[in-house]
């Protein structure tokens, strides 16, 4: 009789457990990243062993899930280079060869350990599925596989923040599980307009031993955009927007 | 990570000094051994100085470049006779470029001025020479995000291939060795009209263009006093680019052209072209000098891709019908025509033929690549034994019409920032009478520094 009673009294006392919503948290984590359509600049940093540097500013519009563009400021060797990506179609526009050319995702359009899926990255939810999420301490941990062939990384293993909802670490992965790149996210920062999340992402590789980029975030903010702004047409015009 | 980052920050704010070293060692090494378990070392400060943002109205740029080459000669090239029959420069010739390239703009509202100037000192066997070209200098008003009109010189740069570009019909022709650089454009007035939707059409623009050929307006490019048009419809349908486009006018015989291009895969990419030219006339010549003319619809076509392997080596490859191009037996007659004019001026020292020779050259046979079939091939590895910015790549072109061919090979370096240093060879190779065999260089040797500022 006392057995019973203390199950009962046990399960009243449970804390309900609710599974995790993955996709739902991952559309949370993106939204807390950024908004929906915004613009920003970014500076990105090439470190290598030695400790020289090699530093890019970019200025980025992205609007909805797959429509996002962005302009190199500077150095001077990159200034006017554009970039656009249309869910998977993407092109670089070079003043100098003055038409946009087809790139792909794995491709680096400035060399280092970003590539162009990183410097033109599109919400996670929609190009990844959540298979699996656990929660680690502080943090979940979410196994993202690709929907599509077309995206860089075959699956992605995403550390966030429980309480915030935003990443802390993100790891790139093959299709065989192989590390490619691991991304980190620092310096929680309150850009204004409701939007605070990691204002620094460093990356190191195992594929680059010794070398690491740096890519630091300013100036994000939510912006009405026309579609028209995303296309090939455009590229040479993104300037117009700033 | 927070604990790291913590960590970090009472480092900078500094350790009280009454610590004994034991302390401080067992810190520093606590500190060290999760700074190395983080992965990449996190206590280095990144800046970024929102003003290097700011827009300008106005900027000014571009580049300087010194282009020393050695050409290595071929004396017994058909091309070689015809230049230096009356001369001789020896077995290599060097040759000292510099240029200067400055482009600047101005905006205000919706317009927008821009140019860019190209100027070349060079010094070779000739002497020295500079010349300054406006590339392109126009005005553009940008009334909505829809809409540009353009007036001025200025380059389009129509066509999906790398290489070869058989439907820029508003451009002057590129050269497959140096398919990236700057050309100088026409004085054109034109328009972008782009419109975006939902499904398969994504994007579609339209650009029409007036082309005037005056006397010292355009007045290279064709027939003069004539006002042509040109116009380009643009698709984005089913996530592959795809233009139609349609030159007509009178400077130039009315041509048809459509190009296309598609991601397969992530790291696969297809493209086309193919233009129709109505009515293209062609000057040429029998091995005795005697000129004929020939007129027929001429097709030209090119298919392409670009692939990309794990390893980052970029493979272009594409294949070009010249509909508009000589055959190799009309190369042939033209070559003997050359042979026969410097055995002439041997003999007696009349160029009279060598002259007449040099006269149906200049833009007709002496055009870049003027047979009928060609190959391209460019491999290309991106930071090959982990050195950054350092790109050696392979390019090869290949008359299929003769079997001749070029074959360069190229070191590009750029670490040091707005600094591109380029080390190219090209070799050339073919049986005689052949295209790249009559050729007047065997090979060449081109180290390029280009400073960007």
């Amino acid at each position: 009789m006392i057995r019973i009673a203390l199950v009962l009294i046990s399960l009243l006392c449970a804390v309900p457990v609710y599974a995790i919503d993955g996709t739902a948290l991952l559309k949370q984590v993106d939204r807390n990243l950024n908004p929906e359509t915004y613009e920003s600049y970014r500076k990105l940093i090439n470190i290598e062993p030695d400790g020289r540097k090699k530093e890019y500013t970019l200025f980025t519009v992205k609007k909805g899930e797959d429509k996002l563009a962005a302009l190199f400021l500077a150095p001077a060797s990159e200034k006017g280079r554009s970039t656009l990506r249309l869910g998977d179609n993407m092109w670089l526009y070079i003043p100098n060869v003055g038409k946009p050319i087809r790139i792909t995702s794995l491709q680096s359009v400035i060399g280092g350990v970003f590539n162009n899926a990183d410097i033109l990255n599109l919400d996670y939810a929609a190009e990844y599925d959540v298979e699996k999420v656990e929660e680690k301490g502080s943090e979940y941990l979410l196994h993202l596989k690709a929907k599509t062939k077309t995206v860089a990384y075959d699956r992605l293993r995403l550390w966030a923040d429980k309480n915030k909802k935003l990443p802390a670490k993100i790891e790139c992965l093959t299709e065989a599980h192989m590390l490619i790149k691991t991304l980190y996210f620092a310096e929680v920062k309150d850009f204004g307009g409701g939007i605070v999340r990691p204002s620094v992402i460093e990356t190191d590789s195992p594929l680059y031993k010794g070398y690491k980029s740096v890519m630091i975030f300013a100036k994000i903010r939510k912006r009405e955009l026309k579609d028209e702004v995303f296309t090939l047409t455009f590229m040479p015009n993104i300037e117009s927007l700033r | 990570m927070r604990n790291i980052y913590g960590i970090t920050a009472y480092m900078q704010r500094g350790l009280p000094v009454s610590y004994d070293r034991t302390i401080l060692f067992f810190i520093f090494f606590t500190v060290s051994l999760l700074l190395c378990l983080s992965g990449p070392a996190r206590a280095e400060e990144y800046t970024f100085d929102i003003s290097e943002t700011e827009k300008k109205p106005y900027h000014i740029g571009g580049y300087a470049e010194l282009r020393p080459v050695l050409l290595g000669l071929d004396k017994n090239a058909a091309l070689y006779k015809l230049k230096f029959y009356n001369r001789d420069e020896g077995t290599a010739l060097e040759e000292y470029n510099a240029t200067l390239q400055l482009e600047g703009s101005l905006e205000k509202g919706i317009a927008r001025l821009f140019f860019r100037t190209n100027t070349v000192y060079k010094e070779s066997y000739l002497g020295s020479d500079h010349q300054t070209t406006i590339y392109e200098g126009f005005l553009s008003l940008k009334p909505s995000s829809s809409l540009t009109i353009d007036m001025g010189k200025r380059t389009l740069r129509w066509g999906k291939g790398y290489a070869w570009n058989p439907v820029a019909f508003v451009d002057r022709p590129k050269d497959p060795d140096e398919p990236d650089l700057n050309l100088e454009g026409f004085i054109v007035a034109s328009a972008d009209y782009i419109k975006s939707f939902d499904g398969p059409l994504k994007t579609l623009s339209f650009t029409p263009v007036i082309v005037p050929v005056y006397e010292h307006v355009n007045d290279t490019f064709g027939d003069i006093n004539r006002l042509n048009f040109a116009g380009k419809l643009y698709l984005l349908l089913y996530d592959t680019d795809i233009d139609f486009i349609i030159f007509a006018g009178g400077s130039k015989t009315t041509r048809y052209g459509m190009d296309f291009s598609r991601n397969l895969t992530a790291n696969f990419e297809i493209h086309g072209e193919f233009a129709f030219i109505n009515d293209f006339k062609m000057r040429f010549s029998d091995s005795n000098g005697n000129s004929f003319e020939k007129k027929y619809d001429a097709k030209s076509y090119l298919i392409g891709t670009r692939y990309l392997t794990e390893r980052d080596t970029t493979y272009i490859f594409e294949y070009y019908y010249n509909g508009t191009g000589f055959t190799a037996e009309e190369m042939r007659d033209y070559f003997s025509f050359i042979n026969k004019g410097y055995g002439t001026y041997l003999s007696s020292g009349n160029d009279t033929l060598l002259k007449r020779a040099s006269a149906i050259t200049e833009g007709n046979y002496g055009r870049i690549n003027p047979m009928r079939d060609y190959l391209y091939l460019r491999i290309s590895q991106k930071e090959p034994f982990d050195i950054l910015y350092f790109t050696p790549s392979i390019t090869g072109i290949l008359d299929l019409n003769d079997r001749s061919f070029s074959l360069s090979p190229e070191l590009l370096y750029t670490a040091i920032t707005n600094l591109e240093l380029r080390l190219k060879a090209s070799f050339i190779a073919g049986e005689r009478p052949s295209e790249f065999g009559e050729k007047q260089n065997d090979y060449r040797l081109d180290l390029r520094a280009r400073y960007y500022f």
